[in-house]
């Protein structure tokens, strides 16, 4: 995992937008193991109270689960991991409109630009 | 809890510190930031009560400073102690003849880390090396706070990544730390909390999550606002 952090958000919730896209792309299954707090902390070089702040903010949010003194798991709910990969393609598909509304281009026009674009990179 | 009280202290006529006042805790790093002269290594030494104090008080974990209090803190100066002639392992024999909390096993951890060895002569370290050597003096002692004095100034840019990556191992973890940079963008992902001097005086003092949550600013942007003000 090599993150590059900015410098106004939190950490800890970059760190949880980093984790909520690996699992949406299914780089980390249902149910896989996790690293330990101080394993994160390390590989992405931050403040272990910080990694421990995310770890805690994504077991409040069911994204993680932990059983007794075993190491956290990704969560194998269904239905949240749906919801995680929704809110993503939501955020990038608002912040696209957003950005295409300042200038004012018609829905259809930047439609096709989409769909153009998307077979362009598929092939 | 390192508790820093109404801190006054004079070189001869000179303020140096003007009231400061300021905590730093256990499993926390506190960041002191300002520009050369603002009174940094001169509350980093009357934290170690290296130099006397005029007025105010500093508590460590509730009282203060005595001689036992060695075993429990310690201070990474900006240039090393030792000998030019020892090697890095007459260095380590001076620190555990004088430390009970000397953790020689930590220390060999740390040489291997920084790819150092021990026979290597202090006098012939590179500058960076030096800082390294430093670092671990300070480091494998079982100390609940360390205290480091620009442990990034003059360094190149990998040893200073080497560096950060010790305050994100079980090397730091736990403990309370207080280091003073000027240099923050190394590290500004690795602190808890910043104390902002200036002229002798505590400007600011925040967490730097909460700035970042609360108000959606890096640690340089509240440096700018409060030292441009």
């Amino acid at each position: 995992m090599d993150v590059k952090f900015n410098n106004r958000d939190p950490v800890y919730v970059q760190v949880i937008r980093q984790f909520k896209e690996q699992i949406a792309t299914g780089y980390f299954e249902p149910g896989q193991e996790i690293p330990s707090r101080r394993e994160l902390a390390n590989q992405l070089k931050i403040n272990p109270n910080t990694a421990q702040r995310a770890y805690k903010e994504m077991e409040e949010q069911g994204l993680i689960f932990t059983e007794g003194k075993l190491p956290s798991r990704i969560t194998k709910d269904e239905q949240v991991l749906k919801m995680v990969r929704e809110e993503l393609i939501l955020e990038a598909v608002d912040t696209f409109v957003h950005s295409v509304r300042s200038i004012n281009v018609p829905v259809q026009e930047a439609l096709n630009l989409v769909k153009n674009k998307y077979d362009r990179e598929m092939n | 809890m390192i508790e820093i009280k109404n801190v006054t202290k004079k070189f001869g006529r000179k303020k140096v510190l003007k009231d400061v006042s300021f905590t730093a805790k256990k499993g926390e790093i506190t960041c002191l930031i300002g520009i050369n002269g603002v009174g940094k290594t001169t509350i980093m030494k009357a934290i170690m009560a290296l130099t006397p104090i005029n007025s105010g008080e500093i508590l460590i974990d509730g009282e203060k400073i005595h001689k036992g209090s060695y075993e429990k803190i310690t201070f990474i100066p900006d240039t090393i102690t030792m000998l030019p002639q020892m090697q890095i392992r007459d260095a380590f024999v001076f620190m555990a003849d004088f430390y009970d909390c000397w953790n020689q096993g930590r220390a060999t951890e740390l040489l291997q880390f920084f790819k150092l060895k021990e026979t290597d002569r202090i006098s012939e370290l590179s500058k960076g090396n030096t800082a390294k050597v430093n670092l671990i003096l300070g480091l494998a002692m079982d100390v609940d706070y360390v205290l480091m004095d620009e442990p990034f100034s003059g360094i190149d840019i990998f040893s200073r990544e080497q560096i950060a990556d010790v305050f994100t191992s079980h090397l730091i973890e736990d403990r309370g730390v207080i280091i003073t940079t000027h240099e923050i963008n190394d590290i500004e992902h690795l602190i808890d909390k910043v104390v902002l001097l200036d002229n002798g005086v505590v400007l600011k003092e925040f967490d730097a999550e909460e700035v970042r949550e609360k108000e959606g600013k890096s640690v340089i942007d509240v440096m700018r606002e409060v030292y441009k003000a």
